[in-house]
């Protein structure tokens, strides 16, 4: 486990934390449809209920910065820290207290949901369709979709290929070690896993914002425009790093060149969420004076703001409350699957650690591949 | 068209999906020969049953208000039958308002103008 590493683990860590903290708490959350989770009502801009919204807003954003503080903090101390078994084990461990920003999202969403009680706000369970744009609406086109992740599968079989002394360009640097090969299919997992995930964005149902269905068709068109680019970008990305990373292993390959390497993936990366976020949260400003039905309020199938929960829904797939992207319906039975697995796969990942750390193996992870 | 669907209302989803189907082919949101979405698709954008979506359309196609096919899916009549005269269901149903009308004070032309209104 050499420096490289650590520096690339907390180019990972610190925006991750900082972009967590920034989409989950904003500055003026009054301004956006959600509120930790819950949606906005009129009530909430009224008298004591809005200075009410504003302390508990505050409260948790406090929180969450504090706890983006201590993980960014704590990254960087620990870059700088010898590379001891226990020092490994907790830069690892920081991957997972990323997770740690979810509390006061979850306290900031109870809250809520108690002053909702409390002002009297009833659920509706209004559920509106419309009929001329049912599942027409879509924005993704395969095809760009399609051609980026092609574009890594060859420069993986590339890498492979270089990988195994099948082609020897140049008398590369450490071929046996099979680098390369790991970090490429690295970022075409990535790349693969894009393709349901823009699939299954591209079918959530629609908005129905508006009498008028033109008004509904280009709200949701825009909206699942703004997914597809985001999607059809990133898997472009990954391609580019894909082949940047094989021509430098190649040709150039020095821990500076790696490191510059990362950093620009993950610049780009963020770069592209942003652009993503930003252009999401406009067209819902664009369409706030065109909505003129009240939407369904199913904030209670919410659990904690975070997860959703609703046996009366047949859906798979919903937009999510934290963050940016989907996530799945809990009570639908692949959604259990899908939950159970992640769960699964989570303290799997955090039981290797440990693991790998107390038997002394942390730190013979090889350290000459590229990560 | 858009429809609108109450979870907590007495009257059954099938039911609230028929009736606003109707009322859009009445008032002329959804023309004659107008294509219906696909059971799955609705099922889908309402987040019910594909069975609750397809006993709907059962129904209105035995009421003669849509018809369906393998190669079209479902399409609003271009000519539905005009029998001229008032279901026994519906009479029933006209007389439970106007009592309820006149139960709350409404008066008969306040009634009348209303039918006018939705005719």
């Amino acid at each position: 486990m050499t420096w490289l590493f650590k520096i690339i683990l907390a180019i990972c860590i610190v925006p991750s934390a900082v972009l967590l903290l920034i989409l989950g708490f904003p500055k003026n959350p009054e301004t956006r449809k959600m509120i930790f989770g819950v949606r906005d009502n009129p009530k909430f801009h009224e008298g004591n209920a809005a200075k009410r919204v504003k302390e508990i807003a505050d409260s948790c954003r406090k929180s969450a910065l504090i706890i983006t503080c201590i993980i960014c903090i704590a990254t960087v101390i620990l870059v700088f820290l010898p590379s001891t078994n226990v020092t490994m084990l907790a830069f690892i461990l920081l991957v997972f207290a990323l997770f740690l920003v979810f509390i006061p999202f979850g306290k900031g969403n109870t809250e809520l949901k108690n002053l909702k009680k409390e002002l009297g706000i009833t659920k509706s369970g209004t559920v509106y369709a419309d009929l001329k744009n049912t599942s027409i609406i879509h924005a993704l086109k395969m095809p760009w979709l399609i051609l980026p992740n092609c574009i890594a599968l060859l420069e993986t079989v590339f890498a492979i290929l270089v990988d195994f002394g099948v082609i020897r360009i140049v008398d590369t640097l450490a071929i046996e070690k099979y680098g390369l090969t790991m970090t490429s299919a690295s970022f075409l997992f990535v790349a693969i896993i894009l393709v349901p995930i823009a699939l299954m964005m591209d079918n959530t149902r629609n908005t129905v914002i508006s009498k008028d269905s033109n008004v509904n068709a280009n709200y949701n068109r825009a909206k699942k425009k703004c997914w597809a680019d985001l999607f059809v970008a990133m898997s472009w990305a990954n391609a580019l790093v894909i082949g940047i990373l094989v021509t430098l292993y190649m040709f150039f390959f020095n821990d500076i060149a790696v490191l510059a390497g990362a950093l620009a993936y993950m610049a780009v990366i963020m770069v592209i969420v942003v652009i993503s976020v930003k252009l999401q949260i406009s067209i819902e400003k664009r369409y706030e004076r065109d909505t003129d039905l009240e939407l369904l309020d199913d904030d209670d199938c919410w659990i904690l703001g975070m997860f959703y929960y609703n046996p009366n829904d047949t859906r798979l797939n919903v937009e999510k409350r934290f963050g940016y992207g989907g996530t799945v319906n809990i009570a639908h039975p692949a959604g259990k699957v899908i939950m159970i697995l992640t769960v699964i796969l989570l303290v799997a990942s955090i039981g290797f650690i440990i693991w790998a750390a107390a038997t002394g193996n942390l730190d013979k992870l090889n350290v000459n591949s590229p990560f | 068209m858009i429809i609108r669907i109450d979870e907590y209302s007495d009257v059954p989803i099938y039911m609230q999906i028929r009736n606003q189907i109707v009322m859009g082919i009445s008032s002329g949101e959804l023309k004659g020969g107008e294509q219906l979405p696909t059971v799955r698709a609705l099922a889908l954008e309402i987040g019910i049953n594909t069975m609750t979506v397809s006993k709907t359309y059962q129904l209105l196609k035995q009421e003669g208000y849509i018809m369906t096919d393998r190669k079209n899916g479902a399409r609003v009549r271009d000519n539905i039958a005009q029998s001229g005269v008032i279901s026994e269901e519906n009479k029933t149903e006209l007389k439970r308002i106007v009592s309820e009308a006149r139960i709350s004070g409404v008066s008969k032309t306040e009634l009348k103008k209303l039918i006018d209104e939705f005719y």
